[in-house]
């Protein structure tokens, strides 16, 4: 009674026999790579473009299968629970960035976008997740037919192996009909509730969503005015999850302060995601991508020292970086409470060349008050920090020297050391095709997966660099990186989700500072011109 | 070169300090998270308090050595305590470790406290992790796996030991705090329900310590056995070709004839399920078998690259340079287009996740994976693994345990040709003059009957 079952869980063939002594092995890693896909803009946010290619392959996949199925997991279906204003639009696409980086196809499913895509005027009982009305009900299912069609048309048609569903859920009754449904398709359905208890976090979340498409042109006290009917009209209706209900769920309270998991028992991804939630945070800041200045001969082998050019590039860098940082901070400052207006909004150059935030008057005004909870200050602890991470280079970390000297602080992450270009180190594409003709041609055909001797691939760095990614993930502040191209391909490819074919032709000028912002939907990816070295007089003493 | 090398400051250490009343499998935890973080290249050691204890002549302690108003008893538990709480400051210090584990009870918050201050002072990040159950029957089970294996009861009857055992729990029982909801708000902690029914995790801070969660929630402490094999010969072995993808030899079919009686033989009537690579050889090999099959593509054999389907003789002489550099680092060397051990270790990571997750499976695969494999289950050096020898046609079970990982081997009685290959030589085959001291690992084993 032996049942096939493959990694992607087709049936098992019958072996073909080859003839002769051919026995190679025909499988390869990586199917499918090495076929050419229209490149899309690369400075738009790939997360919700399709996944359905056949040949849909990510930069941190460890392996390919037919089925497009990976790790056993099966078919999951991720169902997002809570009131408006839990972040769960920001959830689901974050899970949905992370699993399809891991390799995973998954696609989210917010029901809010599809019901801004309805062409009919929609009732205001649509809101309520009991509505009274005629109208209303019949309205609202007929929105979450379409999502629950698309949803199911993505596991049956499409090779999807998780969907994240982003909507209320906030009833027993709605929960357990989904459940239901999905698991008598065989997918595996796992809640993921997110409750807010700091009044700090739900203000916050309040102010993101009443800046929704929603209420576009509306003023500011009116789009949240709009915001808080919605808001209140489920409160009522909210029915907690609870151990009870039998459903598997995680409890994800304030943003990953705390998390309970419950009946979990759907193995490897889904303990990947909780891993993953416990990494993320809510992001305020940017994170900055810059090239390293440059040095005379500007190789690989050698570990050189900036040159005068390099020495300026990294003064003007700073300069500019700090200006921008301290812009955005500035125009934060809206209305300020009492405490905060003696505290000055220029930069105190004694400490910080950085304009305060209100996380920092915060920690200023309650230092050492024992009643209040302290601010904390490690690297990315708050929206105030600022840390520059260098490659472990000398000319990297020399970039970041006037940074260290305006008292931001500079950390060197060995995870940034480049790829290694093995025997092609400082060679030019001529040199290259001539002497590893070979070699070469293999390079063109998958230019992401493909090694030359001694190297390292693009895929080789994206796995190492992987903890980093999750770092990342933890800063709630600003960072700026400084690293080789090579590098700033893959930690943009992740935030930005290129596919494995995107990737390796991702162009970082040293002319330009890449800015990514975030919101919840998408990242945004801004190109900011760096002025040239000519043009600049020094302010610093070298 | 560490590959995870993981810190948000430049020198992030942490101590895991377990919490939780005994025959919680604290002590099995804690070897699991040290032997999945040394397989991972992070350094990592496990202080056990009960081992200090016992050292400082307090070897055969009855329930009445740990009532916590025993005051004289209670000084040489403190003291023991304090001994393991030096040594490992002294470990982070000297030997630059990244991750202890304080393998104790931990259950007063006083002593808590007095941990947590000590590793602040130290600039060590805390985690505390807590086993909570009130399932007796895990208990009981683990008062039995305890008192078979615990040096505290070394020769004493099952009967007296597992009642003594109660007792000294009771113990216990009277001064436990929990980590609690209100009290511990501020501490990074996770708390394991019925080992991972429910699962609280607060306040994590770093990256590491999120790592060490994410495989903590795999783990689970009902007993089980895994067996590994690998593929019967084949007909690259015959010819001593590395690689492809080839069917079986003749006698590799025998073996495959004879694997699910050797099966039975040690599993009884227990259910498993069968894991297999997507090669050939290995799916041959477990077709006889009568249990539920599955197939990764994660356990395909280590990727040879250019020198696929190639003897050793002819990688000697066509690439003489890397045949060399292999032997000298063979756990980071990569062929040209293929992988390292490193690569495969990396690759493994979803299996072994799952396979803490899983109950009693047969894994039937390639040698280079085997060994990566074992060396998690056995905590083999890197240094070593690449080079132990796992003979073709042989069984292996292995029993984890709380204090270790019990390996059995059985033999088919079919032969085959030897496939490991020595250190300096294109020969393969195990000399006399064996030059390698670790390829005896599995030999030296002891063996059930044929």
């Amino acid at each position: 009674m032996s049942v096939f079952v493959s990694d992607d869980e087709g049936l098992m063939t019958e072996p073909i026999i080859r003839p002769g002594n051919h026995m190679a092995r025909t499988g390869k890693r990586w199917s499918g790579s090495g076929q050419v896909r229209p490149i899309k803009q690369s400075n738009m946010d790939g997360v919700h473009e399709s996944v359905e290619a056949e040949d849909y392959m990510s930069p941190g996949q460890l392996y390919s299968t037919e089925s497009g199925r990976l790790f056993h997991a099966g078919r999951i279906l991720i169902v997002l629970v809570g009131l408006p204003a839990t972040s769960k639009t920001l959830l689901s696409v974050a899970i949905t960035r992370y699993t399809r980086w891991l390799g995973v196809r998954t696609k989210s499913f917010h029901v809010s976008e599809y019901r801004r895509q309805m062409t009919d005027t929609v009732p205001d009982e649509y809101f309520s997740a009991v509505p009274q009305t005629k109208e209303g009900i019949e309205y609202r299912q007929k929105v979450m037919r379409i999502v629950h069609e698309d949803m199911v048309r993505f596991f049956n048609d499409t090779k999807g192996q998780l969907a994240v569903y982003d909507a209320l859920n906030i009833r027993r009754s709605e929960r357990k009909d989904i459940a239901d449904k999905f698991s008598t398709m065989n997918i595996k359905v796992l809640f993921i509730e997110s409750h807010m208890t700091d009044t700090k976090l739900v203000d916050r979340s309040i102010k993101m969503a009443a800046q929704s498409s929603d209420y576009y042109g509306l003023p500011k006290v009116e789009a949240r005015a709009e915001y808080m009917k919605r808001l209140n009209l489920n409160k009522p209706l909210y029915e907690s999850m609870s151990p009870e209900e039998g459903l598997s769920y995680v409890e994800y309270i304030n943003f990953g302060q705390k998390l309970r998991i419950y009946n979990n028992h759907y193995g490897y991804l889904t303990n990947k995601i909780v891993f993953f939630l416990m990494n993320l945070r809510e992001k305020k800041g940017c994170v900055y991508f810059a090239r390293c200045g440059t040095s005379d001969k500007d190789n690989y082998l050698n570990d050189e020292e900036l040159n005068e050019d390099g020495k300026k590039y990294s003064e003007i860098l700073t300069d500019l970086v700090l200006n921008r940082i301290n812009e955005r901070r500035r125009k934060s400052h809206g209305a300020r409470t009492p405490a905060a207006r003696q505290i000055s909004l220029t930069p105190q150059s004694s400490q910080s060349s950085l304009v305060p935030t209100q996380a920092s008057i915060d920690r200023e005004t309650y230092r050492g008050d024992h009643r209040v909870r302290q601010t904390p200050s490690w690297d990315g602890a708050d929206e105030d920090s600022f840390v520059v991470w260098t490659a472990p280079r000398k000319r990297t970390y020399d970039t970041a020297r006037f940074f260290q000297e305006s008292g931001i602080s500079v950390r060197q992450r060995s995870q940034l050391q480049q790829l290694n270009p093995g025997v092609v180190a400082d060679m030019s594409d001529d040199q290259i095709r001539t002497e590893y003709p070979m070699e070469y041609s293999e390079w063109l055909k998958d230019p992401y997966h493909y090694r030359f001797p001694r190297a390292e691939s693009y895929h080789d760095l994206a796995v190492r660099m992987e903890p980093l990614l999750l770092e990342m993930e933890r800063m709630r502040g600003d960072i700026l990186i400084i690293g080789h191209e090579s590098t700033l391909r893959i930690l943009y490819g992740y935030l930005m989700a290129c596919t494995c074919t995107e990737l390796p032709s991702l162009n970082f000028q040293r002319d330009k500072l890449i800015e990514i912002s975030f919101s919840p939907f998408q990242n945004k990816a801004d190109h900011i011109p760096i002025p040239p070295v000519d043009s600049y007089s020094s302010k610093w003493s070298l | 070169m560490a590959f995870y090398t993981v810190s948000n400051v430049e020198n992030l250490r942490v101590c895991v300090v377990m919490v939780g009343l005994p025959a919680r499998g604290k002590s099995f935890i804690a070897q699991k998270i040290v032997r999945y973080l040394s397989w991972l290249s992070i350094k990592a050691k496990c202080f056990n308090v009960g081992n200090y204890r016992r050292q400082s002549g307090s070897g055969h302690p009855n329930a009445e050595f740990f009532d916590f108003n025993n005051t004289e008893a209670f000084g040489i538990r403190q003291k023991a305590a304090e001994q393991a709480v030096a040594d490992m400051m002294a470990w982070y210090e000297r030997e630059n470790g990244v991750v202890a584990i304080l393998d104790g009870t931990n259950t007063t918050r006083e002593r808590r406290d007095w941990i947590l201050k000590i590793c602040r002072e130290h600039a060590i990040e805390p985690m505390f992790l807590e086993s909570w159950s009130d399932d007796m029957d895990m208990v009981l089970r683990n008062i039995s796996d305890v008192k078979k294996s615990s040096p505290d009861y070394e020769g004493i009857d099952p009967e007296v030991a597992t009642n003594d055992f109660l007792k000294r729990i009771s113990k216990y029982e009277k001064v436990y705090e929990p980590l609690d909801h209100e009290l511990d708000k501020n501490l990074t902690y996770v708390k394991l329900i019925n080992v991972a029914q429910e699962v609280i995790i607060n306040r994590i801070q770093t990256y590491l310590e999120s790592r060490v969660v994410f495989y903590v929630m795999n783990l689970h402490i009902r007993p089980r056995c895994i067996w590994l094999s690998r593929h019967g010969e084949s007909l690259y072995n015959v010819e001593k070709k590395i690689g492809g993808d080839s069917w079986l030899s003749e006698r590799g079919f025998r073996y495959s004839y004879k694997l699910p009686d050797l099966v039975k033989q040690s599993a009884g009537d227990a259910d498993l399920t069968v894991w297999t690579s997507t090669l050939i050889r290995t799916q041959q090999t477990a077709q006889e078998l009568p249990y539920k099959q599955l197939h990764w593509k994660a356990l395909d054999e280590l990727d040879a690259g250019v020198c696929d389907g190639m003897t050793y003789e002819e990688i000697e002489e066509k690439y003489p340079g890397d045949f060399k550099a292999r032997d000298e680092n063979k756990y980071e060397y990569r062929y040209p287009g293929g992988e390292s051990y490193r690569d495969v270790v990396i690759r493994l990571e979803p299996i072994i996740m799952e396979l803490e997750r899983q109950e009693n499976i047969l894994i039937v695969t390639h040698q280079a994976v085997l060994r990566c494999i074992y060396a998690y289950f056995m905590n083999v050096p890197q240094e070593e693994s690449p080079w132990m020898s796992i003979p073709l046609h042989t069984l292996i079970k292995l029993e984890p345990k709380a204090y270790g990982t019990k390996v059995t081997r059985i033999k088919a009685d079919v032969p085959a040709v030897s496939t490991y290959k020595e250190k300096g030589t294109s020969q393969v085959g195990e000399s006399t003059q064996d030059g390698t001291k670790f390829r005896n690992i599995l030999l030296n084993l002891p063996e059930s009957s044929k």
